[in-house]
Order: structure tokens, then C-alpha cells, then sequence
């Protein structure tokens, strides 16, 4: 029950983004019913243990957060041969019936709370459909942000046999007063024997709330990989997930985390075996420094009919300030027998005698200090096949460690 | 020791826990629970008025709280009806406060403890016993030895008229407030009988003390306190054993165990709960430990339609340490959830938790555990292990740890598997001539030796036993 935060959008609002765009019925019915649903909605589940409550976000003021009419950005495209790019608005015209077959096919649009919120309100988004065996260049998408919310929506479809990079990065543009608001709802179909690697790297300003869900299905055979870096924002809230439909089928969600200052991040990889002869494989490295807060959850469920089942799961914290707290739960859901499955989480500091090592090699302290951070994210770096993303992220890491 | 073995090894297990006994008693309360029902059970224990004033509070903490229904995965407690239960049920025995003599004892009911087993243990091995059946203690013995040293052992509702002050002072207050959950505050307001034990400053028990809790009559709660103060430089072992036949009605267990572990003090508290397959088990169980004390929980869940328990331990003094042992064996029909909390809240504190849960024939098991490291518990350190094996297709095994950590120098690690009995250790085994019954219950066996080693060898053994009669019959 939302009554908390009721932000004042109407149902006219919704029209008018409906028809600004020129949409067919079937969206503007979606948007509309997601409207309606937002008075039973629950918002996101956040883990609570006795006593506390990992991560508040019904205390946000959502009022003031979210102003549908004035959406604004900037978007840039990379053209990939192999791979249609296309902003969502020009996809449902060129091709309606794909668009209208998978939206809402891997994220309920009715989630919860903060999903059907967005789904009334989008008025962004990307479209990227690669066809049967193909391999696509890799496709990069920049959005900045320039108003005091946005909503984006990414669709992802790999057909059978076909292959996909793509790199999402978010920040933020023009200065508003007070909050911000972001949300963004990335869908991923990959068909039979189909490859995707989805890379998101998020750098919003330190006054943005921000909801993400992305989430994909595999098919027989296919390969759905998900690298989600966070670097800025107040508060974000990040689902990653990947269903594993098809035999053979195979996921491996990478994250990476840098908080500072205030910054709250509330991380979530779950993976769910569907069918025979799945594997996956989370890795999540994270560092907190001044009052940051990380928040992680880990999921691996296996179902009763997931018979030959790999699944594994590693997280580590490297806290750097006795202000900042990391709390982490990695979740086993085993429903059957045949399985190999481990998950194993730490927290720590830099490590004292790495420390004194580089230090008695003549490194003053800090630098010392800041060479083990660099370190510390190596083997999350390594897992990603972009080599922009890649450097993106160790460009955002240095950064933060200067400051 | 070998004799204890052998004789252990001899009795028919199984008849021991599950046969039952005409029910026979002197009082026992309405089913239901009312202000009324409170106020008898405590006029029946001719309590002081403070201690029904703290039942009478417990009794509108318990209405004023909702069942936990939201926990994820969480056993189903939609059967578990307040107004289904007999909470108080008076054995009919002549002592109150527990016989010294088994001889003492009404016929039937020294029948039943000694076919479970434990005068032959007390001879043996035990520097104390007491026996609760239905509602009160009706046996409780300790050696001399300890009585001279000043060592308490007796039943708690003794304790309440011969240790006020003690009690007035720990009895769910700091450890344990009624207020902690709902089944808690339902303990707060009914509790009757359970163990009082008070070791003085560094006073060694060397053998352990122990109690064996047996619910008899069919559809009772049964809600026995135990509270354990262990002072400065002390060291005690505590065991606990229940049991109870099984009825077609569904019993509910609600213990509430609260340890003060002192200054440099040791104590170790051993469950082997074997409750039958209708018994609800929703305990409550702490330990505050002082500086340079440590807390031992070492818990075997083998019986219970449903088991709740989480074992936890405040460490509060500095270079404070706890260690959980815990094995769950989920068998048709029963959901464990167990595991372990454990609250870091000084520096230098250490801990290690060790859990090994086995499911089979549609049972499940959940570790549920947490760790809290607050701020300025610095050097503090927690290793986490958990460690699930599954039978079969239709069983589930989950874990489910969470992590609050508020400190950055600590060292902090978790580790779980979850794997299937190796087809390759089983082929293995046959080819050496074990048949497959034999080589899973050997390969089990070895899967819990780490628990099994830290108890005493009459309890191994014991859980030994158990395991092999869940398993027998319902593999191959």
C-alpha cells in the first residue's frame, strides 16, 4: 500500500506522454493499468532483520521527486552494424509487433511500486534487436539526464544463434535544485543458443535516487551476462537477474560498487535455474569509504527441475572507513539434489601486511592504499569484454580515489 | 565409557522416543489462554507477585503481537492455534520441585526416563540431571560435590521461591524480554518448570549437567525457562534432550533458555531435540557474554514438524567468543529452520558458526543466521560455515545468511555448499562391501563428524542413532 508517497500524476499526463509520442493502444493500456495498480502496489522489498531495515525507501519523498512533464536528456547512439538500434518510440513504429510481443515479457511492468511507476511514465528508451546469427558490433548508449526525473526503458532481443554487446551508461547533465529521480527498466530476450553481454555503468549525480531493474531470459543454450557498475547516485536500488529458461543455459552477473560520502547502495544478483544443465556465476566486489553504505543480496535458486545445476556466488566488501557499513545476505534456494552450489561473502580492510609491504617498498601510504583499491577490482574488471566499459570504470575508480 | 556405548547401542531407539503413556495428571489448565489461565498457573506455583506481574505483561505483549508470517521461506504456523493448547499440565507427583530419588517417581513416568535412557546416563556421566514431564520438573538430582561448592541446579520454579533475587534480577529482562517475539512473550506468560543453574566464581563442573525435557499428553505446550548463570572464571556444560510421542494433534514446544556468561567464564549448551514429527518447536535461546568469556551452542535438530531456533549471543565484553555447532536432518514432512545470531558489541570479539543440514523425502532445512559487527567492535572476526547435503529431488535445502557489518577492521567471511550425496563415495563404499544403505549412512556419519566430535560420546552416539533411523528403510 503506497499511500505514503502518492506523487500527484494524472491520469492526463499519462495521455499526453501516450500521444506526444503518437503510441498505439496496447502501450498507453499498459501505462494506464500501471497507473491504476500504483494504489496496491508494494513497493520493492527491502530485507529487514530484527530491528532494522537494510534499505528505507518509503521515507523518500516521491512528490517532489518525480515531475512527469518536463522529462528531458540526451541520448547518443553508437550505430552497430549486425544490430538495430533503435530509440523505443521509432521501434514500436518500424516494428510494432516485436515490440508489443516482448515488452513487459521479462519485467513485469506491474512489479511493484516503483516499476509500474515507471512504466506509466517513461518517455525514453532504446530498442535493440539483433537478428537469427548474427554477430553485432558492440552497441553503446549515453544517457544524461537533465531534469528532475527521467524514466528509461531498454529492451534487448537476441535472436537465435545471434551475438550482442551493450554498453548503457547513465549520468547527469544540467543542474536541478534538491533531488532527482532516475528509473530504469531494461528488458533482455536472448533465443536459443544466443549470446548477450549487457554492460550498464550508472554515474548519476549525488543528488539522484535511483530504481533499477534489469533483467534477462535465456533460452536453450544461451548466455545472458550483466555487468552493473555504481558509482554515483544518493540511493540506488539495483536488481539484476536472469532466469534460466532453456537446457544448457548459462548467466554470470558481475557488480562493482564504489561509495562514498552518504551514498547508499542497495545491490541486488539473483539467478534463478529453470531447466537442466545451467550454470552461473555471481561475482560482486564492492568498496565503502566516509559514511557509505552498501546493501547486497544474492540469490541462486535452483528449481525442482533444474537437474545438473552449477551456481556460484562471491561477494567481498572492502570497507575503508570505520564510518560506512556493509551489509550483505547471499541466499541458497536448493530444490534439487543434483547440484553443485557455493556462495561464500566477505568484509574487510586493506590488508595490513600488503599494506606494509608497498609501504617499505618506499609507496607513501596513500598511494599504497589507493594501488589495493585498483587492485581490489581487478578481477570484477577482468570479467568485462567491453574495453570502454572497462576503462570507464577504472577512469570512475582513480577518480573517486583523488578525491 | 564403552559400557555407555554398548548400552546405548542395544536399546531400541526408536521405542524409546516413541512410545506414549496414559495421560495422568493432578492439574491442568483449560486449552486457551486467558488472563485466568496465567493466574492460575502461577497461584498453582504459589508465585511471588512480581513474577505474575511479568506474566501478566508478557501475556499483552503476546496479544498485542502479530505471528511472524513474513520471514522468507518461513515454516507455516497458520496451524499453530493458541486456543488448541493445553499450556499447563501438573504431573501428578507428590514432590514439587522434582523427586531426588528416582525411586520416588510414580511408576509410569520412571518407566518413561528409563527407557529413555537417562538415570543410566546420570550414573554415568552427568554431574547433575533434572527431568521435566508434561509442565514441571518431577526429578533432579546433583552430585554432592557440586552442592558443597556452591552450585545450583534445580528446577526454575524453585529457584523462583529459593533464588529470588537472582532470578527477579536475569529472569527475562535483560537476555530475553518478552518483547523479543511473539512466541517469546507467550513463553513470558506460561512458562512453567525448566533448569535454574548458578555456578560460582571460578568453579569448574567437570562432567556436564543435564536436563530432558518429555511432553507426554497430547495437544500441550510445553514451556520450560532455563536460565544459567555462570560467574566470573566458571565453567559449566548444559544438556538438554526432549522428546515427545507422537498424536494426531499438533503440540507446541516454546522453550525460553537465558545464559549470563561471566568474566573469562566458559559455558557450553547442548541440544539434542528429537520432538515428535506434530510438535511445533519455536524456542528462544541467548547468551550475554562478558569480557573474555566464551559461549558454546552446540544444537542437533532431528525431530519437530516445524523447528524455529536461532541461538544467539550478544557478545559484549571485549575478547568476548562464541561458537555455534548446529546440524539439522530434515526427514518427510518437517521443516527445520534453524541457525544463528550473533551480536559482535566490543572490540576483539570473535566468532564461529558451523552448520551441516541434511534433507531428505520432501523435508527441508534453512540455515537462517546473522552477524552483527557494530561500530567500534574493531579486530573482531566471524567465519561463517554452512554446509548442506540433499537425497533427494523432492527435498529443499536453503541458506539464508545476513551480514551487518558497522566496523571496517574485522574480518569477516562466509562460506556455504550445497551438494547431493556423491554417487562416486556410494559406488566407492559398495565396492568395498557396504550396501547402500550402509555406505549413505556412513558418508552422512561423516558429513556431521565435526558436530558430533564436540559432544559428549553418549550424545554422539545418540545422534548417531537417529540419523540412522531417519534414514532407514527410505533409501535404495
Amino acid at each position: 500500500m503506497s499511500t505514503q508517497v502518492h506523487p500527484d500524476i494524472s491520469e492526463q499526463q499519462v495521455r499526453t506522454i501516450s500521444e506526444t509520442e503518437d503510441e498505439p493502444e496496447w502501450l498507453l493500456e499498459t501505462r494506464l493499468d500501471a497507473l491504476a495498480a500504483l494504489d496496491e502496489l508494494e513497493m520493492p522489498e527491502v530485507i529487514r532483520t530484527p530491528g532494522r531495515t537494510w534499505t528505507n525507501l518509503t521515507d523518500l519523498d516521491y512528490e517532489t521527486l518525480v515531475d512527469p512533464e518536463t522529462q528531458a536528456e540526451e541520448k547518443e547512439w553508437v550505430d552497430a552494424e549486425g544490430a538495430a538500434v533503435l530509440p523505443i518510440h521509432e521501434a514500436v513504429e518500424q516494428h510494432p509487433e516485436l515490440v508489443e510481443e516482448r515488452f513487459g515479457s521479462v519485467v513485469d511492468p506491474q512489479r511493484n511500486y516503483l516499476t509500474a511507476l515507471s512504466t506509466a511514465l517513461f518517455t525514453t528508451g532504446t530498442v535493440i534487436h539483433v537478428p537469427e546469427g548474427t554477430a553485432a558490433e558492440d552497441v553503446k548508449i549515453r544517457t544524461t539526464m537533465n531534469s528532475r526525473s527521467l524514466f528509461n526503458y531498454t529492451l534487448v532481443v537476441a535472436e537465435e544463434s545471434a551475438e550482442v554487446t551493450i554498453l548503457e551508461r547513465q549520468s547527469t547533465g544540467e543542474a536541478v535544485d534538491g533531488h532527482r529521480y532516475y528509473s530504469a527498466t531494461v528488458e533482455v530476450v536472448a533465443g536459443n543458443n544466443a549470446s548477450v553481454q549487457y554492460g550498464s555503468l550508472q554515474n548519476l549525480s549525488e543528488e539522484t535516487y535511483n530504481y533499477q531493474v534489469k533483467r534477462g531470459h535465456a533460452a536453450d543454450d544461451a548466455s545472458v551476462e550483466f555487468i552493473d557498475g555504481n558509482i554515483g547516485s544518493r540511493l540506488s536500488k539495483s536488481s539484476v537477474e536472469t532466469r534460466l529458461l532453456g537446457e544448457g543455459s548459462e548467466s554470470r552477473i558481475v557488480g562493482a560498487f564504489f561509495g562514498h560520502d552518504e551514498q547508499h547502495f542497495d545491490i541486488a544478483s539473483r539467478v534463478w535455474h529453470e531447466n537442466e544443465h545451467t550454470t552461473a556465476d555471481l561475482v560482486t566486489r564492492g568498496v565503502l569509504d566516509d559514511e557509505a553504505r552498501s546493501v547486497y543480496e544474492g540469490v541462486q535458486d535452483v528449481g525442482s527441475a533444474a537437474w545438473d545445476t552449477s551456481s556460484y556466488q562471491r561477494e567481498n566488501t572492502l570497507m575503508l572507513s570505520d564510518e560506512s557499513e556493509a551489509d550483505a545476505s547471499p541466499k541458497l534456494i536448493i530444490n534439487n539434489h543434483d547440484t553443485e552450489a557455493s556462495h561464500s561473502a566477505t568484509v574487510g580492510q586493506v590488508d595490513d601486511e600488503e599494506l606494509f609491504y608497498m609501504t617499505s617498498r618506499g609507496l607513501d601510504p596513500e598511494r599504497a592504499t589507493d594501488m589495493l583499491v585498483e587492485g581490489f577490482f581487478v578481477p570484477v574488471l577482468e570479467e568485462v569484454a567491453v574495453d570502454e566499459l572497462r576503462e570507464d570504470l577504472e577512469d570512475l575508480v582513480a577518480e573517486r580515489l583523488r578525491n | 565409557m564403552s559400557s555407555d556405548q554398548d548400552h546405548l547401542q542395544e536399546t531400541d531407539t526408536e521405542a524409546r522416543f516413541e512410545f506414549k503413556k496414559e495421560e495422568k495428571s493432578a492439574f491442568e489448565t483449560e486449552k486457551g489462554l486467558t488472563e485466568e489461565t496465567v493466574r492460575l498457573i502461577s497461584e498453582d506455583k504459589d508465585e511471588p507477585e512480581w513474577m505474575l506481574e511479568r506474566r501478566l505483561r508478557a501475556l499483552e505483549q503476546y496479544q498485542e503481537m502479530p505471528m511472524p508470517t513474513d520471514w522468507p521461506g518461513q515454516p507455516d504456523l497458520s496451524e499453530v492455534d493458541i486456543d488448541e493448547i493445553v499450556p499447563y499440565i501438573r504431573p501428578d507427583i507428590e514432590t514439587r520441585g522434582g523427586a531426588e530419588e528416582w525411586e520416588d517417581l510414580p511408576e509410569e513416568i520412571q518407566d518413561t526416563f528409563d527407557k529413555l535412557g537417562i538415570p543410566e546416563a546420570e550414573k554415568n556421566a552427568l554431574s547433575g540431571v533434572g527431568a521435566q514431564y508434561e509442565s514441571e520438573i518431577v526429578y533432579q538430582n546433583m552430585q554432592e560435590r557440586w552442592e558443597e561448592k556452591g552450585v545450583v541446579f534445580c528446577d526454575m520454579d524453585r529457584a523462583v521461591q529459593e533464588h529470588e533475587d537472582l532470578v527477579r534480577e536475569h529472569f527475562m529482562t535483560t537476555c530475553v524480554p518478552p518483547s523479543d517475539n511473539k512466541f517469546a512473550a507467550l513463553h513470558g506468560a506460561v512458562w512453567s518448570g525448566g533448569s535454574f543453574v548458578y555456578v560460582p566464581e571460578d568453579t569448574t563442573v567437570e562432567m556436564p549437567v543435564q536436563a530432558y525435557f518429555r511432553m507426554n499428553s497430547e495437544g500441550m505446550g510445553q514451556f520450560e525457562h532455563t536460565l544459567i548463570i555462570a560467574e566470573e572464571g566458571s565453567e559449566v556444560h548444559y544438556i538438554e534432550g526432549c522428546s515427545a510421542p507422537k498424536y494426531s494433534a499438533f503440540n507446541l514446544h516454546s522453550g525460553g533458555v537465558e545464559v549470563f556468561v561471566g568474566e573469562n567464564a566458559h559455558v557450553q549448551y547442548s541440544t539434542v531435540q528429537n520432538w515428535s514429527k506434530n510438535t511445533y518447536n519455536l524456542n528462544t535461546k541467548r547468551a550475554i557474554c562478558e569480557a573474555d568469556g566464551t559461549m558454546e551452542w552446540v544444537s542437533g535438530s532431528m525431530g519437530s514438524k516445524a523447528t524455529m531456533l536461532y541461538p544467539s549471543t550478544v557478545l559484549k565484553g571485549p575478547a568476548a567468543t562464541d561458537n555455534h555447532i548446529t546440524i539439522a536432518f530434515a526427514g518427510e514432512g518437517q521443516n527445520i529452520d534453524t541457525g544463528a545470531k550473533v551480536y559482535h558489541n566490543a572490540p576483539d570479539t570473535k566468532s564461529t558458526i558451523e552448520s551441516k543440514s541434511i534433507s531428505k523425502d520432501g523435508g527441508r532445512t534453512n540455515y537462517r543466521g546473522l552477524v552483527h559487527i557494530a561500530d567500534g567492535a574493531e579486530d573482531s572476526k566471524t567465519n561463517v560455515e554452512c554446509d548442506a547435503l540433499m537425497f533427494d529431488n523432492e527435498s529443499t535445502s536453503d541458506t539464508m545468511p545476513y551480514m551487518e557489518i558497522q566496523e571496517n577492521e574485522v574480518d569477516v567471511a562466509h562460506e556455504a555448499t550445497v551438494g547431493k550425496i556423491g554417487d562416486e563415495d556410494v559406488f566407492y563404499l559398495q565396492s568395498r562391501g557396504l550396501d547402500d544403505d550402509d555406505a549413505k549412512q556412513m558418508i552422512v556419519a561423516g558429513f556431521i563428524e565435526p558436530i558430533t566430535e564436540e559432544l559428549p560420546i553418549e550424545y554422539a552416539v545418540e545422534l548417531n542413532r537417529l540419523i540412522e533411523l531417519e534414514m532407514e528403510g527410505s533409501l535404495g
